[in-house]
This record gives structure tokens, sequence and C-alpha cells, in this order.
């Protein structure tokens, strides 16, 4: 009655890098796209939905963290063999969707220190360049959970992981969480970094001519946050808006 | 009023435990008496003796034709002075009631088939909403009176016992005679005081409707009495009990989901089991499983195709839930997975029942309740899916009595989701599964225990303790997380 409608519209790759992990594809999951996919949602009930898959992704992505055997006593003075959460963790958003995460992330992981990367087009040379980075100073030591909620050619997250490497965190210590990708990011992406694990909740059917995720939901972040920031499709103006 | 303290007595031995057996179906019905009776002040006097008299009978109705609606519920008695069934009338008969013009003794001036449904309703164990009828206004007002939960019913009206589909539901008929010198008096007294009516014009609507309608439809209706007051004959009618067979449960129960344990839940898991846990980590963590355990019990829910456009202009066929949705939680446990259901479902009503312990006894009795218009609705509740939070299953007691109010009220089995915590394997879970094997229940993990305990030194059961009873045996889930209302809450 509930469980045999199955997903219509995921794409599965028959080669599905196996770095790559999707959350099961349930009604209810479908029915969460579909809300957050409509563009005649408000923004209220963007902002909520996406919050639950976001939810759900952050603790898909801690199930790839490692855990320690822990004996504790209960209150009712019983012993019980669990398991202790081992290994510090942080996360790091991509401007500025990315941002639109770390709610989420913080209802799972209380109080947990979130770094900062921008990265823009340079319309010269077209590619991905990094304009700005803040991260925690003892990064090296943690896991890192790098969140940017779409993932379509992969530039960005790729320049990204570059300089999340760069400070010293080797790739298997990475975990990518996004909302949707497109096949051909996931190949680019997971064939460049092969060790780093990748957490997307659906994988849609691909990319048209300008890179946008087909059927996707738009611009993640303008729906997220105040869209007059992006009424302006001029990379340079959107550039000089995120250094402000 | 040596009948009325005997037929106390009698019907004591059906309490709200006994209303149910172990199979989840009702074993007798809300006993049923009425009381045919001449004069109101007299009937409201009565009708209050046998309340008073009942004393321990957690919930007692007193239904009136064309009096008083009190309801008590532990002793603490609410009284609503309304008629309450009299017909809705059309704008001429306004007027005319205003002018003394209508026969409010007529038997056509009361709607006998509405009252016949809620009478079965309230004996069948089912909510019913009565309607309320303003004297000032001479009109059925459009708001209604939710009742539920009697275990006795006390109906009372001069003309109560004239329609035969409202004697076929009476388990005990009684009339009261009182002299005609005396009821016009008092009469003539109460109106003059209460409604501000002249003297002229009682008498008038006396001889003209009274006086005929008592010769012509109340005395009658006398035969139909087990017991005339002042009478010589006390014959009792009883409440019989039926048993039920209980049918062997299917095999393997399917209904009980318990989510798949990953190295993140059983890290939770030991976060709030261990004894040492903050309470700030207990806090924190009891939400974050909450909120991960309700979007599993989510999945549960059907769903239906739907059609969106993308942002991109690029037509994507989904799917959305199909059905209304919303939440019941069992006091004080079931809050702890609140915040966790408000942070997956937007606007949810979320209703409580107030289910505590017993002290003597150990069984669950029913409070409070404050259930969403949803539910309070029987045509509604059919339609309605429930998520019905608890801490725990440990005796399921309590889980028992609120499923059983669900059910009550209309709500579909297979229509409940029971999302808790914990659940004991040999516990209530058991009986819970032979009763309703269409409930679901979604939980986070089955503990191996169910063991008898003194209160005193360990706190069990997310189902209602009463402080005040330390020292007594009670059940803890094994290992368990210990008192998880008291953790998240103290």
């Amino acid at each position: 009655m509930v469980l045999q409608n199955a997903p219509t519209s995921q794409t599965t790759p028959a080669s599905l890098p196996p770095s790559v992990f999707t959350l099961p594809q349930t009604a209810q999951l479908e029915a969460l796209y579909t809300i957050i996919r409509d563009k005649d949602t408000s923004r209220g009930d963007f902002l909520f939905y996406s919050d639950r898959i976001i939810r759900l992704l952050v603790e898909e992505g801690l199930n790839h963290l490692p855990v320690v055997p822990k004996t504790v006593e209960t209150p009712t003075g019983a012993i019980y063999e669990g398991v202790g959460f081992e290994g510090k963790i942080c996360g790091v958003s991509i401007l500025r969707a990315g941002e639109a995460m770390e709610s989420g992330l913080r209802e799972v992981c209380r109080s947990v220190r979130i770094g900062k990367i921008l990265i823009q087009r340079d319309e010269e040379t077209a590619q991905a360049k990094l304009f700005y980075s803040k991260l925690p100073p003892d990064i090296a030591q943690r896991y890192v959970l790098l969140l940017d909620p779409m993932l379509a050619t992969g530039g960005s997250a790729m320049k990204a992981v570059e300089v999340i490497m760069e400070h010293g965190v080797p790739e298997e210590r990475i975990i990518f969480i996004n909302l949707i990708s497109s096949p051909e990011g996931l190949k680019t992406f997971c064939g460049k970094y092969p060790a780093l694990r990748v957490i997307t909740g659906w994988i849609d059917q691909g990319l048209n001519e300008k890179a946008y995720i087909i059927p996707g939901l738009g611009d993640f972040g303008e729906r997220r946050f105040e869209p007059s920031l992006f009424v302006c499709d001029d990379a340079s103006d959107r550039r000089l808006r995120y250094c402000l | 009023m040596v009948c009325i303290i005997h037929f106390t007595v009698e019907i004591i031995v059906l309490t709200q435990h006994d209303r149910y057996g172990e199979d989840g179906l009702r074993i007798c019905d809300a006993f049923v008496n009425n009381q045919g009776v001449i004069h109101r002040w007299f009937r409201q006097w009565e009708a209050r003796q046998i309340v008073q008299a009942l004393g321990s009978i957690p919930s007692v109705v007193i239904l009136s034709q064309v009096g008083i609606t009190s309801v008590q519920i532990w002793k603490k008695v609410m009284t609503d002075v309304q008629d309450s069934f009299y017909r809705r009338h059309t704008p001429e008969q306004v007027l005319l009631a205003h002018a003394n013009r209508i026969d409010f003794d007529h038997p056509d001036a009361i709607d006998m088939p509405l009252f016949a449904a809620c009478l079965a309703d309230l004996k069948s164990c089912k909510q019913t909403n009565i309607p309320i009828y303003s004297f000032s206004e001479h009109q059925r007002l459009e708001e209604t009176q939710y009742l539920y939960g009697a275990a006795v019913i006390i109906t009372e009206g001069i003309l109560a016992l004239h329609d035969p589909h409202l004697r076929a539901l009476y388990d005990l008929k009684i009339f009261v005679q009182c002299d005609s010198d005396l009821m016009l008096a008092r009469r003539i007294r109460r109106d003059v005081k209460e409604r501000g009516r002249t003297v002229d014009g009682v008498l008038d609507q006396y001889l003209r409707y009274v006086k005929p309608s008592y010769d012509n439809f109340v005395l009658p209706t006398a035969r139909h009495a087990d017991i005339i007051v002042p009478g010589s004959d006390n014959s009792m009618a009883t409440a019989s009990r039926m048993s039920t067979p209980i049918l062997p449960p299917p095999e393997p129960w399917q209904n009980l989901i318990v989510i798949p344990e990953t190295p993140q839940l059983k890290g939770i898991l030991t976060k709030l089991r261990d004894r040492t846990t903050s309470r700030a980590d207990f806090i924190f963590f009891t939400d974050r499983l909450a909120t991960f355990l309700v979007e599993k019990a989510m999945e549960h829910l059907p769903h239906k195709l739907r059609s969106v456009v993308t942002p991109i202009d690029v037509e994507y066929t989904g799917q959305e839930l199909d059905g209304h949705l919303c939440g019941v939680s069992i006091l004080r446990s079931g809050g702890p997975l609140e915040k966790g259901l408000r942070r997956v479902v937007h606007n949810m009503p979320i209703g409580s029942l107030l289910i505590q312990s017993e002290a003597k006894t150990g069984e669950p009795l029913l409070l409070h309740l404050a259930l969403p218009v949803c539910i309070r609705e029987r045509h509604r509740a059919e339609g309605t899916w429930v998520f019905l939070l608890d801490a725990q299953i440990g005796t399921a007691a309590s889980a028992f009595m609120a499923i059983r109010i669900l059910l009550d009220h209309g709500v579909r089995q297979d229509h409940i989701i029971f999302v808790t915590f914990l659940v004991a394997r040999e516990g209530g879970i058991v009986v819970l599964r032979k009763a309703f094997p269409d409930v679901k229940i979604v939980c986070s993990a089955v503990d191996n225990y169910l063991t008898e305990r003194w209160l005193e030194c360990i706190d069990v059961e997310g189902e209602g303790v009463d402080s005040e009873t330390a020292g007594r045996k009670v059940w803890a889930v094994e290992p368990g997380m210990g008192h998880i209302g008291d953790r998240y809450y103290l």
C-alpha cells in the first residue's frame, strides 16, 4: 500500500562510482523533492522541506565516521555494549548556497565548527577560482563535511576540495554532502577524488546546455535566501556582493 | 432514596478498566440509566445524588433531553445548564417561542433521532458531539459540546421514556413521580425567578401545554420504567459481559518496525542509555533521535503522484503525501518526541492524552484528553492518520488505552503509527500485537527485558508513574534509558 510506490525519477547510472551513496529512495523522500522542485513552492516551505532533506543527508554522512566500542551503565543499573563517537568533525560550506545547509548540520551536530569557502567562475579563464576561505585552524585533524547543495559540473566542488586538501586534510577524511547531483558531475568529481565519499540525496537526469541540472530545482541559494541579491545575472556583480 | 443507593452499589463494578478485554475489544458498553422524572429540580437533585454516590468512578455523564448536562471527570463536576435536544427552529417558530406559543412539552419539540444517535455513540464508548440549545435565543446553536469517555450515562427528561429507540438503549429505566401541586409551585418559582417570566404567563403555559403533555405523553410512559420512585419493585438491569475469543497472532509481526541500526544510531542510543550523560546532551540527542524516528515513520504513509514544473521550466512527476495527518502525544513521556514531529511536519496539530497509573492497582487512568478536531469529529477521524507518541512501550498499559481511545473515535487501526524510542521484547507489546495487529509501531531499539523494580530506587516506564507512591513495584525496560520523561524534563 505504501512502500510499493517506487520512485519514478531517480536516475541510477549502472556505473555509479563506489564512493557515491544515496539516501534510501522512498516515496516519502521523493515527495520532499517534489515540493522543493516545484517553482510555486513558497520560501517558507522551501526552507522547511530542504532542511528535512539536509538533516537526512547529514545523518547519513555521519554514518561514514568511525565509532569505537563503548560500554555504559544505564540508569536501571544494566550494562549496555554501545559505541562512542570517534574523531572530531567540522563543516565547510561553499558560499553562498552551501550556507543554507548549515542550520540543518547544526541540528544534527550541535555547535560544530564551520569553515567557509567562496569560489566563483573566473570570466577570463572560465575556471573556478578561489576568492575567499576561512577554515578552522586545526582542520587537518578533523573530518570535513563539505556542503554544497547542487553538484552540476563539479567545478567549484573540486576547487573546494583542492583548497581543503592544501590545508592538510587527506582525501578520505572529506565527505561531500549535496541534495542533487548530475551523473556527469559525479563522474568527473569521483574520477578526480576516488577516495572521497559523496552523499547525495538524488541523482537527476543530467545537465542542459547552460549546465543547469535537469529537472533540478533552480538556484538553491536564490530560493533559500533573498532573491533580490541575485537578480543581476552578471557574475562580476555577484562577486562584488559576495566580497562585501 | 433507597433505590438510588442500592442502584449505585450495583453499578460501581463498571469502572473504566473493565471496558476492554486483553484483546482490545469492548467487553461491555457504557452503562445507561434513564430517569423519566417529572420535576426538573428533583431530577437534577437526584442526578447529582447519584454522581456524588458514585465517587470513585472516573467518568459519569448526565445527558439531558431538556435539562442539565454535567460531566464528572475525577470528582470535578462541570455543569452546563443547557437544554440540549430541542429541534432547530424556523424564524417563525422562534417568534412563537418568544411569545410562549410553542409547546416545548410535546414529543415533537425534541429531536429524538439525534438524541438516540448521541446516546448510542456514548453507550458504545465512542465520542459524540451534543447540540447546545440557547433559551435566550430559542434556537439550537451552531456549536456543539464534545463528550467522550463516559462509563456511566444518566439521561434525564420528562419525555426520556417516550421514544422506543431511546428506551431500547437504556439499561435501567426509572420513573420518578411527584405531587402535581408541588410541581406547579416549583415551576412558578423557577420561571419567575430564573427566567423572568410572569405568573400569568407561566400558568397560561402550564394549562395550555404542560398539563396536557403530562397526561398524554409523560404519565403513560411510566409503564416502561423498571423502577417507579416512590416505587415498590427495585428490580435491576445489569450489563452483561461478552467474552470474545483471542485470535492467534499472524507470524511474523511486520508491523513492529525497528529502524536499521547504523553506527550513528548506536552512538546516539549509547549516549541516551548512559546514566552519566548530562541533561543538555540527553535533550539534544533525544531531539535528534526523535526527528530521525519521525522521518522513518513518515515512510509508512501513503503517497500519490504529483506533477510540478521546476524553476527552469521542466516538468517533473514526483509524489506527494496522500492523507491527513495529526499527532497525539501520551503525556508526559510522549513530549520528548514532539520536537522531532514538529521538525518534520509543518503546522502539525498535536493532541494529548494524560494517562497515569492508578497507585493501588497500577491500572492506567485517563485523566485528561485534548484531541485535535480532526479526531473529535468521527467523519474526519476515519480518514486521519495518527502518529501516537510515547517514549517507550514497557507494560504497554497506556499504549493500549491510547490506541483504544483513538479507535473509539473512529480512527482506523491501520491508520495509527505508534512512534517510540524503545520497546521491551517480552513486555506488553505481545498484548498489543494480539489486540491491534494492524497498528504500526516504529521504534529505534527493542530491549530484551522488562523487570519488576522498586520505584524509589529506580524510575521506569515512560508511562506515567505517580511520585507520591514511592516504594511500590513498577516495571522497567532493561537495559533501557531510565525514565525518559524525567531525564528530559526534570
